[in-house]
């Protein structure tokens, strides 16, 4: 279908002639770009004869004085906390190495930080030298050579690579493509799903008697009580405390078609069907994601809105924050890596964070398979010598012991084997235990990795969203939608060998 | 291109005489496109190359988060664009916004124009005026941020006064049969003061003389809406339509900040459609080719604009 | 027939209405500004609260507020008077030089207008970056593009309203064309170029996409940092941020509609109404 621009001499002269300057331009300065001085990416031999990829060995930095640009997500905790910490960094660096390092932050919400970020990479520039990237974005970042390959900084820095708790922070955050086994991120703050509970309400004798009257059954109180039921059991406590005429709600979940937010929430259903949203083997998403299984769930889990506020379907992690602490609903889906925002000063004491629910599999099988949040830092491939330096260091210092402590002790999570398994780390915050519980083997996957990782969630995203708000009502119809649509995408790359079948393409969403 | 110099005056020998370096290139030919030149530079520079670029790019298949080097695809990426039917009902959508926003806001616009027509006594007048124009001047960023707070269902106001009047709450941006509603009223609130600005502007290159004639002739507010007004008025008016028409039709910063294009696809406008395939997939062959659909439907429009002076030129016989 | 008092009062009264209801929604901003997070979520809406200069301090000791103030300041006002300088030359020209291409030369530069931002963003950024723009010049040089088009199309419909007869009388005075040019035509099309200049503030003012994308460090403006900065720490939109920000914003092109009314109106039309509406 494609030919190349060689084979096409008509085509090509055509329009050389309308851009020849700026294409000469363009080629001279990316050439420029491509030698810049020191320029050299990934581990070519630094004139010093130590690669840069160690970090700073000896004296080779000392009286110098830099700037290191970060890009982080704007109102995300976790990813603030490493440009607050940012001073004890640059101390330790003066002291230890003799050099002078500031912090520029530049942020942007989920979604816009990756348009704002990846253009720059496109054009080889430095401007961010380390990213918090999102895991979805490995493959985008990748794929291209924009990013530093992790593996090449662990051979070099053998101390860095640190024990994770789970194979899930590995697969996550770390791997592209998916299975290779090739490492490119570097964990910066893991995450997975729960649910966030009023504990005072659940406590409350009251309550508790009016719901044996009403139900037959015990209310659940305890953590351990609540981590066993399935969403079905989960049902009679949300319509229980669900009480619109006191503009109190029993739950909130996220069905917003900002960025992943629907997705993430809707696919722990997905998974508890036994099947995924695509096959990563075939590359195929037509038959993994329309099945009827899928399409029930699908309806289930906007069938949970009744016991919601108004608005369901503009639900964001930050309604979820705003929904909580304003004490509109009994509980809350969320990410635990905001446990520190879900509680605020008056609901200190009286919540509970307990994983997500869970699901009946076809095997009979009592479990959940939550979806996995949370960003990994990744390096700019075209960072000068003396920045790719100072983002090692940067990171040797970010995975000690004392700075990892301090970051869990301001809210962020650990992903090692010894920060997870940690004394005490379990009963720390309201949200750890849980944490640590979907973080195990098999709790949580994450999914795709792809470079057309934008693509296919803008498909899903807008899909969902007009399931969630009634823009369409046939949850098989929005599945064959999205369906299609990401299978011709993922066909047009190469990634699979099937087209989708016509029909599909054909559905439209109103 | 030849340049003329009107009103040269009639030569003074002692001028002649005298005539600088600098004066003797100002009389040349080529003085005239020395003025020209930097806006010349700009537009080229930032504009005719781009295009020519983004022309160009349209045939290819060309993304920036591939290694591989573009390849040509002829009008393949046109192809695409017209047979996705997902794109078409973003053009059907956008037409629609544009029919009614402009449809809405010329109508309240010219009412209240009229309201505020001789209102040039008025205490405060220049307070009130300001007041008036003040949404169109906000940062579109910031209103479409503002209204998603007044609109929502559990802290917004409208829905607070909204329950206090009628008993129910409406989820203004969610609900699929408000959300597109809730946007165009949004843009009508931004752009009707425009539109009342166009229309006080219209009537006021109405001669007075005309309007004092009309006065002595005793003609019905009809007749002198009809026969005064109008043929003075219309153009201005046809151009505040037309500015509006190009404005609504590029409307992103709006439905990008309030609903993000939702629920599903209802305020999905063309316009950030073009975003999304530009920023978030970098897919700068199938975006091009877009972009180069929007700029023809933009050049019918402006054809459309110069069309409007060009009979107001004709009629005045300049 | 004079109207009598009251029914001028009922009048006058209406309009005042008419401009209220539209104030309304900017005056909620405006509240919201003086309000405390919880006064501002607060059910139901609170009308009378205790105001609080909280946030207009916290909004302006964020460490990037006063240097994106100071980026919208220094983009869009030397942005715009460059277009200025530029579009006069111009249209001085196109109005007195009869070139046959005209129309069709002012035709294309306001097509330039009529186009998304977004299509030309992607080959602006490509450019850009080959050409290492992307700095504060680059982002200067493109809001003077943009601004171009309405302030030739306003300018050179202001100096065709100036009759040639007064260039004839500086040439027969021995004046030059550029004598002539900056001080006999200039003056007269003062309140022309008034009005593009607050025409072009506004939208370079408030753009957002272009800068969003294209702006690096140093050319980001104030809807930017509204853009990016609207969530607080924990992921939910801080509407007191939000708040103050827009209305310390909002100041701005506020007076200048406030104190330069007539010209406003005269720039939305191209200079075809010079007078007193």
């Amino acid at each position: 279908m494609s030919e190349t621009i060689s084979s096409q001499p008509f085509s090509r002269r055509s329009l050389l002639k309308g851009m020849a300057a700026l294409s000469a331009a363009a080629v001279a300065a990316n050439a420029l770009a491509a030698c810049a001085p020191a320029g050299a990416p990934a581990a070519a031999p630094a004139a010093e004869g130590a690669s840069p990829l160690q970090g700073t060995v000896g004296d080779e930095m000392r009286g110098k004085s830099l700037e290191l640009s970060l890009a982080v997500i704007a109102g995300w905790p976790p990813s603030q906390l490493p440009i607050e910490m940012f001073p004890s960094f640059a101390a330790a660096v003066k002291e230890k190495y003799g050099y002078d390092v500031t912090v520029r932050k530049t942020e942007a919400p989920f979604a816009a930080l990756f348009q704002r970020v990846a253009p720059t990479l496109a054009a080889k520039s430095q401007e961010f030298n380390l990213i918090v990237s999102d895991s979805q974005w490995l493959g985008a970042l990748a794929e291209p050579g924009w990013i530093i390959k992790a593996d090449d900084v662990y051979a070099v820095n053998p101390e860095l690579d640190l024990e994770p708790f789970s194979s899930l922070v590995v697969n996550t955050y770390q791997v592209y493509p998916d299975g290779s086994g090739q490492r490119w991120g570097f964990p910066q703050m893991p995450d997975t799903q729960g649910l966030f509970i009023r504990k005072d309400l659940v406590e409350d004798p009251a309550e508790q008697a009016a719901f044996e009257a009403k139900y037959g059954t015990k209310l659940p109180s305890t953590y351990d009580e609540f981590a066993e039921l399935t969403i079905q059991e989960y049902e009679p406590i949300f319509e229980f405390f669900n009480r619109p005429d006191q503009e109190f709600y029993g739950t909130a979940a996220q069905y917003s078609k900002e960025y992943d937010f629907f997705s993430c929430a809707y696919h722990p259903y997905v998974y508890a069907t036994g099947g995924d949203i695509w096959d990563p083997a075939t590359g195929n998403v037509v038959g993994m994601l329309n099945t009827d299984a899928n399409a029930a769930q699908l309806e289930y889990f906007r069938s949970l809105t009744q016991y919601m506020p108004p608005g369901y379907s503009d639900f964001t992690i930050g309604s979820m924050i705003d929904l909580f602490t304003q004490g509109k609903v009994f509980s809350a889906f969320n990410w635990l890596a905001v446990g520190l925002f879900m509680i605020s000063p008056e609901l200190e004491g009286k919540v509970m964070a307990v994983p997500h629910p869970k699901f009946i599999f076809p095997d009979g099988e009592k479990k959940v398979i939550g979806a996995m949040g949370g960003q990994p830092w990744v390096i700019n491939a075209f960072n000068d010598d003396d920045h790719m330096r100072v983002c090692i260091d940067f990171l040797k210092w970010w995975y000690q012991d004392d700075t990892q402590e301090e970051f869990v002790s301001k809210g962020g999570l650990p992903w090692s084997k010894k920060g997870v398994e940690a004394e005490g780390f379990e009963e720390s915050k309201p949200y750890t235990r849980a944490f640590k519980y979907m973080l195990e083997e098999g709790r949580s996957r994450d999914f795709w990795h792809l470079p057309e990782y934008a693509e296919l969630l803008a498909v899903q995203q807008e899909a969902y969203s007009a399931f969630a708000s009634g823009q369409v009502n046939d949850p098989k119809r929005v599945l064959d939608y999205i369906a299609g649509r990401q299978q011709q995408i993922l066909f047009d790359k190469g990634r699979t060998q099937t087209a989708p079948p016509a029909e599909l393409l054909d559905l439209t969403l109103s | 291109m030849r340049s003329v110099h009107p009103g040269q005056p009639s030569a003074d020998p002692m001028l002649l005489a005298r005539r600088s370096p600098l004066r003797t290139f100002e009389e040349s030919r080529f003085f005239s496109f020395t003025l020209l030149l930097p806006i010349l530079i700009f537009f080229v520079a930032l504009n005719v190359i781009p295009t020519l670029w983004m022309i160009g790019m349209s045939f290819y298949n060309y993304s920036l988060m591939s290694p591989a080097p573009p390849t040509f695809l002829g009008v393949d990426n046109f192809v695409k664009i017209y047979n996705d039917s997902d794109l078409w009902s973003a053009f059907g959508r956008t037409f629609v916004f544009v029919v009614l926003a402009v449809g809405l806001e010329t109508t309240l616009g010219v009412l209240l124009g009229f309201l505020f027509w001789g209102s040039s006594n008025m205490p405060g007048r220049r307070l009130a005026l300001t007041l008036l124009f003040v949404p169109m001047v906000v940062t579109p960023v910031a209103s479409g941020l503002f209204w998603r707070l007044i609109y929502e269902p559990t802290f917004g106001v409208a829905n607070y006064l909204l329950q206090q009047l009628s008993g129910q709450k409406i989820d203004f941006l969610t609900n699929i049969d408000w959300a597109f509603g809730a946007v165009l009223f949004v843009d009508i609130w931004m752009w009707t003061p425009f539109m009342i600005l166009m229309t006080l502007a219209a009537l006021g290159s109405v001669p007075k003389a005309e309007l004092e004639a009309a006065e002595v002739d005793r003609l019905t507010a009809w007749q002198r809406l009809w026969h005064v007004i109008w043929p003075h008025g219309k153009f201005i008016l046809m151009l505040g339509i037309l500015l509006r028409t190009i404005d609504a039709y590029k409307t992103t910063d709006l439905v990008f900040l309030m609903t993000n294009g939702g629920p599903g696809n209802i305020t999905e406008l063309i316009a950030l459609k073009l975003y999304r395939y530009a920023f978030a997939s970098l897919n700068i062959g199938f975006s091009s080719a877009l972009a180069v659909i929007l700029l023809l439907i933009a050049i019918a429009f402006t054809s459309i604009y110069l069309w409007v002076l060009h009979l107001r030129r004709y009629r005045e016989g300049v | 027939m004079q109207p009598s008092r009251t029914r001028t009062t009922v009048y006058y009264s209406l309009l005042w209405l008419v401009a209220l209801l539209f104030f309304l929604p900017v005056f909620w901003i405006l509240m919201a500004s003086f309000k405390t997070p919880d006064d501002i979520l607060a059910v139901p809406p609170r009308f009378l609260f205790q105001p609080t200069v909280d946030n207009i301090v916290s909004m302006l000791t964020r460490p990037n507020t006063i240097p994106y103030f100071i980026n919208s300041l220094f983009l869009s006002i030397l942005s715009v008077t460059l277009a200025l300088a530029v579009s006069f030359l111009a249209a001085y020209t196109l109005s007195r030089y009869k070139f046959r291409a005209t129309n069709f030369l002012m035709f294309l530069i306001l097509s330039t207008r009529m186009v998304p931002a977004a299509a030309l963003v992607v080959p602006i950024f490509q450019m850009y970056n080959a050409f290492q723009w992307r700095n504060q010049f680059g982002v200067l040089m493109l809001y003077t593009m943009f601004s171009i088009p309405f302030s030739l199309w306003i300018l050179k419909g202001f100096i065709d309203g100036v009759s040639q007869r007064y260039d004839e009388t500086g040439f027969v005075n021995g004046a030059s064309r550029l004598h002539v040019m900056f001080r006999v035509v200039l003056p007269q099309v003062r309140p022309g170029l008034i009005a593009a200049f607050i025409f072009n503030l506004i939208f370079v003012w408030n753009e957002f996409l272009l800068n969003f994308i294209l702006g690096g460090p140093g050319t980001q403006m104030i809807p930017y940092a509204l853009a990016v900065g609207l969530t607080d720490s924990g992921g939910n939109v801080d509407w007191a941020f939000v708040a103050s920000l827009s209305t310390g914003y909002v100041l701005l092109p506020t007076l200048m509609i406030f104190f330069f009314q007539k010209y406003l109106l005269v720039g939305m039309t191209f200079g075809t109404v010079r007078g007193e509406v």
